[in-house]
């Protein structure tokens, strides 16, 4: 019983990260855990700059199918 | 003894799934059960998957798990960002997944469930997702180069341009058709009009919250976002009752393709953050929700396919579209078996995002046969209403006589009886005025698919909403294209303009952002108004043009890929790509020359054009309908022109590419493969996943 919780608990936090990083909510999370922003070659982005930074260019090129 | 284990199981599946296609193709007793179909299907998929897609891996490719992908190579957190495969798996398919998938083999339906169902799955399996795959698999040994650089690099510069020219031929007809599908679904629909028109609003809040209150958290807007549209699917009856909101919701065709036309500007010109990528949230969520419950009702309610396995269309009679069943079932099926676009998000965001090379075949191979299957649910949808309902909406009023008791007589008289009274109170349970001529696919495919969840939750009681809510999925997504496409286009338009002017191509330029912005959605814009006004239906005309350039950038994808494995010294595999691509060549310059040259008037251009200009020759158009009858016949000139045009762009490009092999096959030149050089991963070793969920 206690090891099915426990399967169970971990499948939804294991379910819960992915739905966070399909629809970009972990986005920001990423980018600053990142090996570019980790070596500390530019300024960090705050999380406003850093999504509208992205949204522009995700949507500069083909990104929704027909 | 688990060997033998695996290997009975493989066998029953290959059994299960021969099973499954016999009966669909030879039976003629009682109407077929829908489980068939996914039997089949499903059955097919875990075969290609586990055989053919191995095969292309380990032979054709050689994937190589040591070699570090650019995401880890250049991981910035930004483009190059290390995904989990599962989880990259969701955003190609979100990528890839548009209306198409649903409104082709909707419209493919017309021959009957048997052509389109087979070319689904054969040609997903073969050619569709072999083509994602290698292509995908190309992006990454390059750095995740687009498309048309791989064209410029390995085949050659003009091979490069061309395939640039092709992708904004492609947009400009994809966005109109999909603008003309919407407008059809929303014409003389207050209720469906009324909903759509709210997710704007609604977008425009989740922007503002998005950017100003709490940046980037995508979920929780998402799910005020959606609560708020479904509201508005059910408000939508509210407004429909009403008579005075009903009046202002209730447009033409013009009228709705000038607002859709606007909006396109709108979210082009407007920053992305404010009604673009909000949109883009909803439509991401409404998707995967719609087509999930779609496959759980089909399951769940397993109903009956009533469509005969042939009709008697395949002569190219049809209503719905003219055109015989070769080329033209397999130009209209289009996206759910092979799409020429897929490559352009295979060679885009993904590649920079994989974290292994072996991901490739599951990200590539497996999101397109997804894909597939979700042709399949559109396919048993359209199929599960009885064939004279699917004819009556789906045939435009010239061709079955208007509406009420002539189509009646025409619909029935081909062997599909119906009555006038079905329709009436099919059109009065769905909440809509008229069902009659709603050409387009989607208000029949939302017929089928209210069918099927009313049948799973809420019974004919919930039949009005759930059909709103298929309209609103339908159109909410298909508005995600349009408005994605139109700020894509605007910037090649910046980028192809840039070259004769500089200040043009620079994107953050107000001006420059106005024009391109014009000029994009002025060039979809016309050749959504001409299906619009195209007493034909337009979708008879503008769904095979849209067919016809798919593919033809399918085969570009695939002679890319052909040249490629040639300078990889793959020869002994190349039929794995080569194949497909004669077959595409094949089907599109035959649908090609139809189009432009056929005598029959509903199939080719010119002799519709010749037709028009015949009746004014003869002085049979009023006079007050001639300058409209001479815009017809321009049109129809224009689109003879654009589908020759772009037949012969893939004709240039092959020639490039069989001088390329040429050279190679004849040692005259050494192949210079264009990748990426070897760095060996850090992860093959120590790399536990766990940071990307990588298990």
């Amino acid at each position: 019983m206690r090891k099915t919780a426990k399967t169970t608990w971990r499948f939804l936090r294991r379910f819960w990260r992915g739905l966070r990083e399909w629809s970009g909510d972990a986005a920001y999370e990423s980018y600053l855990r990142s090996k570019g922003t980790q070596s500390g070659s530019g300024r960090t982005l705050t999380p406003a700059e850093f999504y509208v930074e992205q949204l522009n260019r995700r949507y500069s090129r083909p990104n929704r199918c027909c | 003894m688990k060997r033998v284990y695996v290997i009975l199981v493989w066998l029953g599946i290959a059994l299960l799934g021969a099973g499954a296609f016999g009966k669909i193709a030879f039976d003629r007793g009682e109407p077929l059960n829908a489980t068939w179909f996914v039997v089949a299907a499903v059955c097919c998929y875990l075969l290609a998957y586990r055989l053919y897609s191995a095969f292309v891996a380990a032979k054709v490719l050689a994937l190589d798990d040591t070699r570090a992908t650019p995401s880890e190579r250049h991981d910035d957190g930004r483009d190059f960002v290390p995904t989990n495969k599962w989880v990259l798996f969701g955003h190609h398919f979100a990528a890839i997944a548009g209306p198409g998938p649903l409104v082709g083999p909707t419209l493919a339906a017309q021959f009957g469930y048997l052509p389109g169902t087979l070319w689904l799955i054969a040609g997903a399996a073969f050619a569709g997702c072999v083509q994602d795959f290698v292509i995908l698999f190309c992006s990454i040994r390059r750095d995740g180069k687009s498309l048309g650089q791989m064209a410029r690099e390995e085949v050659s510069e003009r091979g490069g341009f061309i395939s640039q020219i092709a992708v904004l031929a492609i947009m400009t007809i994809l966005l109109a058709v999909v603008g003309l599908v919407v407008v059809n679904a929303l014409k003389s629909s207050p209720w469906a009009t009324f909903t759509l028109a709210m997710t704007i609003p609604i977008a425009l809040l989740l922007g503002l919250y998005l950017r100003f209150v709490r940046p980037g958290r995508v979920l929780e807007a998402s799910v005020m976002g959606v609560a708020l549209v479904l509201f508005v699917v059910v408000a939508g009856q509210w407004v429909a009752d009403s008579p005075s909101w009903s009046r202002v919701f209730t447009l033409s065709g013009v009228a709705l393709a000038f607002a859709i036309i606007v909006y396109g500007f709108a979210a082009s010109a407007l920053p992305v953050w404010l009604l673009l990528a909000p949109r883009d949230y909803l439509s991401a969520f409404i998707k995967a929700g719609a087509i999930f419950t779609l496959a759980a009702g089909i399951l769940f309610v397993r109903p009956q396919v009533l469509m005969p396995p042939l009709t008697r269309f395949i002569d190219g009679t049809g209503p719905v579209f003219a055109g015989k069943i070769f080329p033209f079932c397999f130009i209209t099926i289009a996206c759910g078996a092979i799409s020429g676009f897929h490559s352009l998000i295979s060679s885009g965001t993904t590649p920079k995002m994989i974290l292994r090379e072996s991901h490739a075949r599951f990200i590539g191979y497996g999101a397109m046969l997804l894909e597939s299957f979700v042709g399949v649910m559109a396919m048993v949808a359209a199929c599960a209403m009885p064939p004279g309902i699917y004819f009556a909406i789906n045939s435009p009023p010239s061709i079955v006589g208007g509406a009420g008791d002539a189509a009646v007589a025409t619909i029935s008289g081909w062997g599909y009886p119906l009555q006038a009274q079905t329709m009436t109170e099919l059109a009065h349970k769905v909440g809509e005025l008229t069902l009659w001529n709603r050409a387009g696919g989607a208000p029949s495919l939302a017929v089928g698919m209210a069918q099927i969840f009313s049948n799973t939750i809420g019974g004919e009681r919930l039949l009005s909403i759930w059909y709103h809510f298929a309209i609103m999925f339908e159109a909410l997504f298909i508005l995600t294209v349009l408005d994605a496409g139109t700020r894509v286009g605007r910037f090649m338009v910046q980028d192809l303009g840039g070259r004769v002017w500089k200040p043009f191509g620079r994107t953050g330029w107000m001006p420059g952002i106005l024009l391109s912005s014009a000029i994009i959605v002025a060039l979809w814009g016309y050749f959504l108004y001409q299906g619009v006004v195209d007493p034909l239906g337009g979708i008879n005309s503008l769904w095979p043009l849209f067919g016809i350039s798919n593919q033809l950038l399918a085969a570009v994808a695939l002679v890319v890929a052909t040249t490629i494995l040639m300078k990889m010294g793959r020869l002994r595999w190349i039929w794995v790509t080569l194949l497909p691509m004669a077959w595409l060549v094949v089907i599109t310059m035959t649908a090609s020359y139809q189009k432009i040259f056929d005598a029959n008037p509903r199939v080719g251009f010119l002799a519709y054009a010749n037709v028009l200009a015949g009746q004014i020759a003869a002085g049979k158009i009023p006079a007050e309908k001639i300058a409209e009858t001479h815009r017809l016949i321009f049109n129809q000139r224009l689109d003879a022109a654009v589908t020759g045009a772009l037949a012969a762009m893939i004709l240039v490009l092959i020639v490039e590419a069989l001088a390329q092999w040429y050279s190679i096959l004849s040692r005259r030149k050494e192949p210079v493969l264009h990748e990426s050089p070897y760095v060996a991963t850090r992860w093959a070793a120590n790399f536990s996943g766990a940071a990307h969920g990588d298990d």
